[in-house]
């Protein structure tokens, strides 16, 4: 009964598909490498600032700015405390019709093996998403949400001050056609990549 | 160790993969019931009613009208029994490829499968010499139409006068379709909350291959809304949706919105409607129909009617 031509698209490379597997590769593949030449963990407090790149799936990217702080009286310089802020429109709303969004976040996280080279992160957000939906017939539709999201990773801690870090997160709230913003999705995956300001230079 | 685990992690997919469903012939996903339009076409399809139009019928305007995913011509028969003896237009109902047929055959079917059945009518019209057609999408065929555009399909045929779009999908509200890939291997189809009375035009069960098509679907149509999506010369495109929507999130509107221009770089008209029911232009089945929701539909078949003869 199926007159329909089976008309099939050629495969096409999916960026998305690359991305994930070289993320989770560098996630998870330096848990095998023995974490021997860590940065040492300064003395003083911590203030790491940086980029933050981020990438919702089968949505936008947004990137933007992210600082954490810590010293040794949270947790021996175990835990975080930072500030992040990312926005579609350093992502893929740069010169496109994408809709201009912005998630603002508070996070604590906590930092595994503080010695070793490649350190397991959980962090907790939570923050405050805006859409701008553009023309005043969509007034009625959500654009503002609070956030809320768990983020599971590692961090490359080098004998630096740099930190780079990968994670994967899962929104709590998101859009489902009735309540919360359309464009606020479930799972995200993160690179920030940090420098330690506090640290002074060695003589 | 190595294998030991791998043959762990086989195990593990393997248990969560489901089997297949519990499909009854009372469902159209049983192969006992079919879309009427396979057996009829020429009850459903312009082209196959009148093939070799007058000079006069091949003036009058057509609307090709091209239900969503998982649905079947049943979608839009209510605008037929609206229009009822209407002559001053004719209603072509297309069946999308894959649907309306059995599991099997929707499980197997790709998005492009789905949208060849558009462009056949399309193209049997155009060869047959009408030359006034308009194109009506409810749900996925609003993105499957707005493909058509981004892809060029247009550029080298006469466009159609009118892309009218009702609840048309983008992204969809439910968000776990954007972890199709992964968790859909898993599932291995999804069940619907419909009624028995809607399993006979709807499938009830979403072969996770399907999810899969239509989430790569939704992709392309919102890259390339994106980029930037130029309506032929002499088409207006105007979308129509509710509000509150549980299947295409209401947020779709405004991508089109962002995403489209006429030939002379204007705006599309976008109406947001008073409703929480996706595609809000089929009421037969509902559990509850109000006299909003009838007005809602009265309304948009005159709109959709009158644009068409303007």
């Amino acid at each position: 009964m199926n007159t329909v031509p089976n008309r099939r698209m050629p495969p096409k490379k999916n960026w998305f598909e690359k991305s994930t597997v070289l993320f989770v590769g560098f996630l998870f593949a330096p848990l095998v490498i023995t974490p021997s030449f860590g940065q040492d963990r300064p003395a003083g407090a911590v203030l790491d600032v940086g980029i933050r790149l981020q990438k919702s799936v089968n949505l936008y990217a947004e990137n933007g700015f992210t600082a954490q702080y810590t010293s040794q009286k949270l947790a021996s310089q175990r835990l975080y405390v930072g500030l992040s802020y990312v926005t579609s429109r350093l992502g893929t709303a740069l010169g496109s019709n994408a809709i201009r969004q912005d998630n603002l976040l508070v996070s604590a996280a906590y930092y595994f093996r503080p010695k070793g080279l490649i350190r397991p992160v959980v962090r907790a957000n939570l923050g405050y998403f805006s859409a701008d939906l553009g023309d005043d017939i969509f007034d009625a539709l959500p654009n503002a949400s609070l956030l809320a999201s768990p983020e599971v990773g590692l961090c490359f801690c080098p004998d630096i001050p740099l930190k780079i870090n990968a994670s994967v997160g899962y929104n709590v709230l998101t859009g489902n056609g009735t309540t919360g913003p359309g464009t606020l999705y479930p799972v995200f995956v993160q690179t920030s990549i940090t420098w330690n300001v506090l640290k002074k230079p060695k003589n | 160790m190595k294998t030991i685990l791998s043959l762990l992690a086989v195990a593990v997919i393997g248990l969560a993969c489901s089997s297949e469903p519990d499909i009854t012939p009372a469902m159209l996903d049983g192969g006992a019931l079919f879309d009427p339009s396979l057996y009829q076409p020429e009850n459903y399809l312009v082209s196959r009613a009148i093939p070799n139009p007058t000079p006069e019928q091949a003036r009058r305007p057509v609307i090709i009208a091209c239900h969503g995913y998982t649905a079947t011509t049943f979608e839009w028969d209510e605008f037929r029994a609206w229009a009822g003896g209407r002559t001053d237009f004719y209603l072509s109902q297309v069946l999308l490829g894959g649907h309306g047929r059995n599991y099997a055959e929707f499980k197997q079917s790709t998005w492009r499968d789905w949208q060849a059945a558009i462009t056949e009518e399309y193209d049997r019209l155009e060869k047959a010499g009408y030359q006034n057609i308009s194109l009506v999408g409810s749900s996925t065929s609003g993105a499957l139409l707005l493909e058509l555009v981004a892809s060029g399909y247009f550029a080298n045929r006469p466009a159609p006068r009118n892309l009218l779009l009702v609840d048309p999908i983008v992204l969809p509200s439910n968000k776990t379709l954007s972890l199709v890939k992964v968790l859909g291997p898993m599932l291995g189809y999804v069940e619907s909350d419909q009624s028995a009375g809607e399993d006979q035009y709807y499938y009830r069960f979403r072969p996770q291959e399907t999810l899969q098509e239509l989430q790569r679907l939704l992709n392309v149509v919102r890259k390339a809304l994106q980029k930037g999506v130029t309506l032929p010369r002499n088409c207006v495109l105007k979308v129509y949706k509710s509000k509150q929507d549980s299947s295409a999130d209401p947020v779709s509107a405004v991508l089109i919105h962002r995403g489209v221009r006429t030939a002379e770089g204007g705006r599309i008209d976008v109406e947001l409607v008073d409703s929480d029911i996706h595609v809000y232009t089929r009421l037969k089945l509902r559990e509850v129909v109000t006299a909003k929701d009838q007005a809602n539909q009265t309304a948009t078949f005159t709109d959709i009617a009158t644009r068409v003869l303007r």
